[in-house]
């Protein structure tokens, strides 16, 4: 396949965000509209790995090799699980519909991102995937505390968005060309610098990196919570991808890029871990614990090696699938950690779901966590960064107190009655898939990497 | 005087500065915005200034800044809703009064 057809993925997606706009007009309502956009993401998630990869498009802007194909798959298919669970809910919260065609607009944006290797081209699909999420973080109209979460998210995130374009008019201007085939910094002097500065700062803030940060937690305490587990995830594999891209285009040019990105890792990996602990608030815990898994992902990309890239883009992908899996439960149960005590006597099925994602985030085999894990911290200390390594285990020691801090409650917490959430059958199958696909990509991860192109 | 590139990038970086300062030292949400337009201007400016010393034929800058405007047009306007939502609950737009959610 070649040309437009290569763009048959978005298109699928655009289709299922225009029919699902107008949801409340099909047979079934609100429900049938989520399950009709999970269909459509399954959809692109299948052509995107049928169509594997292929020539770069629209004269090298988009891209469709390995690493692009396997992020657009993930994406995807993260999306549909997404909308399956969303639309077995059946919270009933009015204009759900319209929750499902802004999730699929933002999965268009990530897509795009994923393929992105013009400057051009990636803004816009920033935008694209961005501008929805911010919508879904204040979803509610008249909840207070999420229009706050949201106003502070928005102003960063433009402010940054800004300040990433600026650095883009000084690529621009340096080189002389929007793509990053071409784009060569060597000799720029300051002004390269600069630009580069520029670029990563707007990148880090958007990946919720650690001293661009301070939206996340409080953007995530107060919206729904059924939005902070698309947000928090699904775009941050696209923003991994478009900043994998960059970091490789730039790095010949930009000497000091390393330096700078192992302070960005140390200082993600301390502070969000540290900060994790207290807190009582799951949405405002996993805030700041994808904070810390953001910073080991960029300890990887700091190395600049091609097994580094690619073991980034995998751990990436190892964390946004449990992480989001956790967000629902909480969605489900309430968002308080001490809402899960008792859990295990509830639903015992999905106390035990939440071992497994919990598991994987702190990095046990036989999860897709452990081996994420594996390959990065190989990657790093392959490359040379012994004593970030040292630090990032360290880390992710310590990051094991405050998720086994969730299960004892879950399993051990006082019993206390609350009603159970009647759960749907698409919502059971989500995260069956969800834990399937925590302990599959376990399995097949050393395949998976193969396909990246690097093996250990 | 002949002006130059250097004179659009000095142009560019001044308003650029003073939207950022404006951005972190408002108190009120619609000055924020503005500020963040004016930094959006500075960009355009640069992108349109390059194409025209790098790129002549080319106007690939102007391309990206037109590309630029419409986003940001789209954002501003997102911007506002939030304003007006918040505005109706609260009667109030000031940032010191965004104190409820505490990092």
């Amino acid at each position: 396949m070649s040309g437009y057809w290569l763009l048959i993925p978005e298109y699928l997606l655009l289709a299922g965000a225009l029919v699902s706009l107008f949801g409340d007009l099909l047979p079934g309502g609100e429900r049938s509209s989520a399950i009709l956009g999970a269909l459509a993401a399954f959809a692109a998630a299948a052509f995107a790995g049928f169509i594997g990869t292929a020539e770069p498009l629209f004269g090298g802007m988009l891209v469709f090799d390995p690493v692009s194909v396997f992020a657009r798959v993930s994406l995807a298919a993260l999306t549909s699980v997404y909308l399956l669970w969303s639309g077995g809910r059946g919270t009933g919260s009015e204009r759900s519909h319209e929750a499902t065609a802004l999730v699929l607009l933002s999965a268009v944006g990530g897509m795009l991102m994923c393929g992105a290797r013009d400057m051009v081209a990636l803004f816009i699909a920033i935008e694209l995937s961005t501008m929805p999420a911010y919508v879904l973080m204040g979803y509610r109209r008249d909840d207070d505390r999420g229009l706050e979460g949201t106003l502070k998210y928005f102003l960063l995130s433009m402010t940054t968005s800004l300040i990433m374009l600026y650095g883009f008019s000084f690529l621009f201007g340096i080189t002389g060309v929007t793509g990053y085939a071409e784009m060569d910094l060597t000799g720029a002097g300051v002004l390269g610098v600069l630009a580069t500065v520029f670029v990563f700062v707007g990148l880090l803030a958007k990946l919720s990196a650690a001293p661009f940060h301070y939206w996340a937690p409080d953007a995530y305490a107060g919206a729904p919570t059924s939005s902070v587990a698309f947000v928090s995830t699904v775009p941050k594999i696209a923003g991994t991808v478009a900043m994998i891209r960059l970091v490789e285009a730039l790095s010949p040019g930009a000497t000091q890029l390393p330096l700078l990105l192992s302070i960005v890792a140390v200082a993600s990996m301390v502070l969000g871990n540290l900060a994790a602990y207290p807190q009582l608030d799951l949405r405002r815990l996993m805030a700041y614990s994808g904070i810390a898994h953001i910073g080991y992902v960029i300890l990887a990309m700091a190395t600049n090696t091609n097994t580094g890239l690619a073991a980034a883009v995998f751990y990436m992908v190892a964390y946004a699938l449990p992480s989001m899996a956790v967000v629902m439960i909480a969605a489900e149960e309430g968002s308080a950690v001490e809402q899960l005590s008792g859990l295990v006597d509830r639903r015992p099925w999905t106390a035990w779901a939440l071992v497994v994602f919990l598991l994987s985030l702190v990095g046990i085999p036989p999860m897709a966590g452990f081996f994420g894990k594996l390959y990065l911290f190989t990657a790093a200390f392959g490359a040379g960064y012994r004593a970030l390594v040292v630090l990032a285990v360290l880390m992710s020691v310590v990051s094991a107190g405050y998720y086994l801090r969730i299960m004892r409650e879950a399993f051990f917490g006082e019993r206390v009655s609350t009603p159970a959430v009647e759960r749907s059958i698409p919502a059971t199958i989500a995260l069956v898939l969800l834990v399937v696909a925590t302990l599959g990509m376990g399995i097949a991860a050393s395949p998976l990497l193969g396909y990246l192109g690097v093996s250990f | 005087m002949s002006v130059g590139p250097l004179h659009f990038m000095a142009l560019a970086a001044v308003l650029f500065s003073l939207g950022l300062y404006g951005v972190l030292s408002r108190k009120s949400t619609i000055m924020t915005l503005m500020c963040l337009e004016l930094m959006a201007n500075a960009v355009n400016i640069n992108l349109v200034a390059f194409s025209h010393y790098r790129t002549p034929a080319l106007m690939t800058g102007q391309m990206f800044a037109v590309f630029s405007m419409v986003v940001s047009a789209a954002e501003i306007g997102l911007g506002l809703a939030l304003v007006l939502a918040i505005y109706r609950l609260r009667k109030t737009v000031e940032l010191d009064a965004m104190q409820e959610l505490k990092g």
